[in-house]
């Protein structure tokens, strides 16, 4: 609907509403007359009034942030019908949780290797003992395992633990992201929940029993959300960020994730395993290689 | 007036609209009476006939999830008008980004420490003096 004698088109709002698109129209600057489906989304979830009595008692600095805050809330939505930006949230905490994880098993992983540089050092002690066939000290047992040809089932662990750590850290989320229960996962928050880590802050107060906490299960996470973790963490944040970054900034940063300890201390026992898998099998090839050292390595 | 589906009171909805609680009020099963300022809220943002057209389009079984998403979200827009719940997705969203930047850099370390100890160990090192050139394949040749 165009105004007599003007060029301006009617915003999307007032299109909708099929009435004249006045100079002073408040939802004009925010809601375009070419993107008719913002507006369906944000006035099936408010409605104009409610979006009205919003904007009413704002500064005028903050309209145009809380406009974009609540077209953003009705397109997750529309996107999500049922769990709206708690899903997102949800999905985000996930993800903060396993790359919590992540960086704990590279941590671990980080913390032997500069053990075992750290034990490398005296270089000549080594290659002496080597030279002699000498068992090396215990502590060079993952040197010397690097060093030697490994049979198959080595070369896994060895990947694993030291030399490809990326690909640890990928399968860990692959399967995490693939085959987590979301009604028992960490971010299934309840009363207990709630009593028990005190760092939660972002908190569904509604459930039918007891009003500081959620009994509220993210059905669809498990059906649908289930992706690699690199594709969803390139895909949310590149897809969601930018249309927040740009005035988010003012957000206050606040420290808080799902942290599950049982799922931390499995990883890192894990973790753990593999590198005493390792030594084990360094053990019983020890004497062996030392001694093939022996009769190869010349004295120079 | 009539019984709601879990007691003789109005539900909480009904009670705020002063209507008649009927046994199909779509309201009930989700907005108890002693819950009065969930209602309120969700009210107050969104309206009663947004939630009914809500609750009308899920699947019965998805209906109290999705009262209680909009409840939490109706909550967090009252006490902050501007961000809502948004706020909170995007702190989780620069959380993420920081996060990820950590992995990334605490993954270089972990590559360039491993290098360096390849070449410590003489792995493969021309220049290696003391006769461990080609020393993974020797060994393999004999074992």
């Amino acid at each position: 609907m165009t105004l007599k004698g003007g060029t301006t088109q009617a915003c999307a709002a007032c299109k909708f509403q099929r009435r004249k698109c006045t100079p002073e129209c408040l939802l004009a600057p925010y809601f375009p007359a070419d993107q008719p489906k913002i507006f369906l989304n944000v006035h099936k979830l408010f409605g104009v009034s409610n979006i009205v009595k919003i904007l009413k008692y704002l500064e005028p600095s903050q309209k145009k942030v809380a406009m974009d805050s609540i077209i953003i809330q009705a397109n997750y939505r529309d996107k999500y019908p049922v769990h709206g930006c708690w899903e997102e949230i949800c999905r985000l905490q996930y993800q903060i949780w396993l790359m919590e994880e992540e960086l704990h098993v590279v941590y671990q992983q980080l913390e032997i290797c500069r053990q075992q540089q750290q034990q490398q050092l005296p270089h000549d002690d080594v290659t002496s003992q080597l030279e002699l066939g000498m068992a090396p000290r215990s502590s060079n047992a993952l040197a010397l395992f690097n060093q030697t040809p490994q049979p198959q089932s080595y070369n896994i662990n060895n990947n694993n633990t030291v030399a490809a750590p990326l690909s640890v850290s990928q399968q860990h989320s692959y399967s995490n992201s693939n085959s987590v229960d979301y009604n028992n996962s960490p971010l299934y928050m309840d009363s207990k929940d709630n009593a028990t880590n005190p760092n939660l802050w972002i908190q569904c107060p509604y459930t039918s029993n007891n009003s500081n906490s959620i009994t509220m299960q993210p059905h669809q996470l498990v059906a649908s959300e289930s992706q690699p973790l690199s594709s969803v963490q390139q895909g949310v944040v590149e897809d969601n960020y930018d249309e927040m970054h740009s005035f988010f900034d003012t957000v206050d940063d606040r420290q808080s994730y799902i942290y599950s300890k049982e799922a931390y201390e499995s990883s890192s026992e894990e973790s753990l395993k593999d590198t005493r898998k390792c030594t084990e099998h360094v053990s019983e090839n020890e004497l062996k290689s030392a001694a093939a050292c022996f009769s190869l390595t010349s004295v120079n | 007036m009539m019984a709601s589906s879990y007691s003789s009171s109005p539900c909480a909805a009904c009670k705020f609209l002063r209507r008649k609680c009927n046994q199909d009020c779509i309201f009930a099963p989700y907005f108890p009476p002693e819950e009065p300022q969930k209602f309120v809220n969700v009210h107050k943002i969104f309206g009663a006939s947004n939630v009914s057209k809500f609750l009308n389009e899920v699947l019965p079984h998805q209906r109290e999830d999705t009262v209680n998403s909009l409840a939490y979200e109706a909550e967090a827009r009252i006490k902050d008008p501007v961000y809502g719940c948004v706020g909170a997705i995007s702190v989780l969203q620069k959380q993420l980004i920081r996060l990820q930047k950590e992995l990334d850099a605490t993954n270089a370390d972990l590559i360039s420490i491993t290098h360096q100890g390849s070449i410590s160990l003489g792995l493969g090192h021309v220049d290696h003096s003391n006769g461990f050139l080609n020393y993974p394949s020797n060994l393999s040749n004999d074992m």
